[in-house]
C-alpha cells in the first residue's frame, strides 16, 4: 500500500469517524433539549391540577373536613420553593388524597380529572425523554468525549398518579 | 376548549394501504373522523385507495402515495411502499401540508411511516400497534434507526402487550391508548336485527349460532382451530350453525356458511344475532377490536388466551373476566369453554362486558389522543408550541 492510499484510507475514517460523533452529539443536544421542554410541560401540568383541586373547595356541597384536607395537599404541592424531592413526595400526597375522596365527589369535579390524566401523559413523556438521554450519557463514547457538555444530568420524576391506566380523558371536557 | 383558534393541521401516516380492510387503517379513519368532529383538520397519507363511501374524510384530506406493495411481514402479507419515490412523495406532502403535528401509525415499519418519521420536522406522535416481538429486526431497529426513534416526541400503545414491546425493544415509553370503536353504532343502533342478514337459508331461530369474524384463509386467524372444534360442540349440541364473515376463500363443511365481505351494517346485525362470539386467533394479534365490537353488541365471547385479549377481557383466574377463554389453537379447549358458555348463560357477565366496552368508545378514546398531542406539543419548541390546544 502506497503512502497516498495509506493517508486517503486515514482521511477517509477520520471523516466517517467524525460524522458519527456530530451525529451523536446531535442527537445528545436533541435528548437534553426534549427534557427540559417535557420537565416544562409537566411542571405546568402539575400546577393546573393542583389548582384545579383548589377548585374543589369551592364547590357547592362539598364538607368542610375534606375541603381542608384538598386545600392543604394542594397548597403543599403548589410552594415554589420545594426541593425536587418533596416537590414528588407533595404531588403524590395529592394524588392519593385525591384517589381517597374520588368517589365522594360531585360530577363537576370532570375537569380535575381531566388535569390529572394530561399531568399523568406529561410524566410518561418526560421520564421517556429522561431515559433516552441517560441511555445516550451512559454511552462509552459520549463520555470520554463529555458530549454533553455541562447539561445537567436529567432525572425522572417519580410520583404516585394515582389513576388506572389507560388514562382516559372525559369527553365533555373538550 | 377546542375552537376554531386551536384547530390543528394534523398529518396521519398511515403504513399500510387502503385498498384492503385491515384494524390500522380502521383505526386511523376512526381517529380522522373523530378529529374532524372535534374541529381540527386531519390529512391521511397512505397507499392505495380509500373507498368511495367512507364519510370520515374529505377528499382533499386524503393523500395517496401510489399502489402499495405487497411484502410479508409481521407473520401477515402486508401491502405497503418504500423506495426513493415514495420518499419522495412523503418528503413533499410534509412539505405542502404544513402540518402542526404529525401522528405516525406503526413507525418501525418498513413504509411511509418510517419515512416520515426520518423527514419529520414538527412534533410527532407514534402509535405502536403491533404487539409482537419481531426480535431481529428490533434488534437492527435498536441499532440504525436509533435516531429515527429518539425523534418521537411521544408514543402511543394500542395495548399493555403493545407497549411492553415499545419499553423492552426500542427503549421508549408509551401511553397506553386502546383503539376506539363506535359504541353507539354496536349497541344502540335498534333498526338493525338478524333478520337482515341474508345468510342463504331459511331463518331458523332454533339453531346456536357461532360467529367468527376475520380472514378465512390466514392461518393465524385461527377459523381452522374453530373449524375442528364444531363437531366436538355437536355431539352435545347437535343443532348449531357456524357463520364465518371475511375475506379469502376456502372449502367449508357443510353446517358453516361463509357471508364473504360485509358491510358495517351487516356486522352489526350479525353481532346482534350471535349466540357466541368467537376468536380463535393463533398469534400476533394486536388489538382485539372485533372482540370488542362483539362485546358492544351484547354477544357472549369465547376467546384465546392471547396477550391482547387478556387485556381487554381479563385474567382466566379473574372471577369478574367478561369472557370464556382457552389455550390458544386448542380444539378441544374452545369446544369445551363454548359448551361451557352454552350451558350456563350469565347476562350479567355480558351486560358487564358491555359497559366495558363503552370506554373503547371513541368519544372517550379520542379525547385521549388529543390530551397527548396537547402535551407533546405543549414540550415543543416555541413555534410549534403555540399551536397547542385548549
Amino acid at each position: 500500500m502506497s503512502t497516498v492510499e495509506m493517508v486517503s484510507l486515514m482521511i477517509i475514517v477520520v471523516l466517517i469517524v467524525g460524522w458519527r460523533l456530530t451525529w451523536l452529539a446531535t442527537r445528545v443536544d436533541r435528548a437534553h433539549v426534549r427534557a427540559e421542554r417535557t420537565w416544562a410541560a409537566l411542571d405546568a401540568a402539575l400546577v393546573r391540577r393542583a389548582e384545579r383541586a383548589l377548585e374543589l373547595v369551592l364547590m357547592p356541597g362539598i364538607d368542610p373536613a375534606t375541603a381542608l384536607l384538598v386545600a392543604d395537599a394542594a397548597n403543599a404541592a403548589l410552594d415554589p420553593q420545594l426541593s425536587r424531592q418533596d416537590r414528588e413526595r407533595t404531588e403524590s400526597d395529592l394524588s392519593h388524597l385525591l384517589d381517597a375522596i374520588g368517589p365522594m365527589l360531585p360530577s363537576e369535579s370532570s375537569r380535575l380529572e381531566s388535569e390529572r390524566a394530561r399531568a399523568n401523559i406529561c410524566r410518561r413523556l418526560h421520564n421517556d425523554a429522561v431515559a433516552t438521554a441517560l441511555s445516550l450519557r451512559r454511552r462509552y463514547s459520549v463520555r470520554l468525549l463529555q458530549l454533553a457538555g455541562h447539561a445537567a444530568e436529567p432525572r425522572p420524576f417519580e410520583m404516585a398518579d394515582g389513576l388506572s391506566q389507560p388514562v382516559i380523558v372525559r369527553a365533555a371536557e373538550n | 376548549m377546542t375552537g376554531v383558534r386551536g384547530s390543528l393541521r394534523v398529518g396521519i401516516v398511515c403504513p399500510y394501504s387502503f385498498d384492503v380492510p385491515g384494524g390500522v387503517q380502521n383505526h386511523v379513519l376512526g381517529l380522522a373522523r373523530y378529529l374532524r368532529q372535534a374541529g381540527h383538520r386531519p390529512y391521511v397519507l397512505a397507499p392505495g385507495q380509500l373507498g368511495p363511501a367512507t364519510d370520515e374524510l374529505d377528499v382533499e384530506g386524503f393523500a395517496s402515495v401510489g399502489a402499495a406493495m405487497p411484502v410479508r411481514y409481521n407473520g401477515s402479507v402486508a401491502r405497503v411502499n418504500f423506495g426513493p419515490l415514495s420518499a419522495a412523495r412523503v418528503t413533499r406532502w410534509l412539505r405542502k401540508g404544513k402540518f402542526d403535528l404529525l401522528h405516525i401509525h406503526e413507525p418501525i415499519t418498513p413504509s411511509i411511516s418510517l419515512l416520515a418519521l426520518w423527514a419529520a420536522e414538527q412534533p410527532v406522535v407514534a402509535t405502536f400497534h403491533a404487539a409482537t416481538p419481531r426480535s431481529r429486526s428490533m434488534q437492527l431497529a435498536g441499532g440504525v434507526l436509533r435516531g429515527a426513534i429518539e425523534k418521537i416526541d411521544a408514543g402511543i400503545a394500542v395495548s399493555e402487550s403493545a407497549r411492553n414491546v415499545v419499553v423492552q425493544h426500542l427503549g421508549r415509553d408509551a401511553v397506553v391508548i386502546p383503539n376506539g370503536i363506535q359504541f353507539n353504532d354496536f349497541a344502540r343502533r335498534q333498526d338493525l336485527c338478524a333478520e337482515l342478514v341474508d345468510i342463504g337459508r331459511p331463518a331458523d331461530s332454533g339453531r346456536t349460532r357461532l360467529i367468527f369474524l376475520g380472514r378465512l384463509d390466514e392461518p393465524r386467524k385461527g377459523l381452522d382451530v374453530l373449524l375442528a372444534a364444531v363437531p366436538l360442540i355437536m355431539k352435545a349440541r347437535p343443532h348449531l350453525e357456524l357463520i364465518v364473515a371475511g375475506q379469502g376463500s376456502r372449502s367449508l363443511p357443510e353446517w358453516c356458511c361463509s357471508l364473504g365481505m360485509i358491510s358495517d351494517e351487516t356486522k352489526i346485525a350479525l353481532l346482534r344475532s350471535a349466540d357466541i362470539f368467537v376468536a380463535p386467533h393463533l398469534a400476533r394479534e394486536s388489538f382485539g377490536i372485533v372482540l370488542l365490537e362483539a362485546m358492544a353488541s351484547g354477544a357472549p365471547i369465547v376467546a384465546s388466551e392471547l396477550p391482547s385479549f387478556l387485556d381487554v377481557l381479563g385474567s382466566p383466574r379473574d372471577e369478574q373476566r367478561l369472557g370464556e377463554v382457552f389455550a390458544a389453537g386448542n380444539a378441544g379447549a374452545l369446544a369445551a369453554a363454548v359448551l361451557q358458555v352454552l350451558d350456563r348463560p350469565d347476562p350479567l357477565r355480558v351486560a358487564r362486558a358491555q359497559q366495558a366496552a363503552r370506554r373503547y368508545d371513541w368519544s372517550v378514546v379520542g379525547a385521549t389522543v388529543l390530551a397527548v398531542y396537547r402535551a407533546a406539543l405543549s414540550a415543543a419548541p416555541a413555534r410549534w408550541a403555540e399551536r397547542r390546544i385548549g
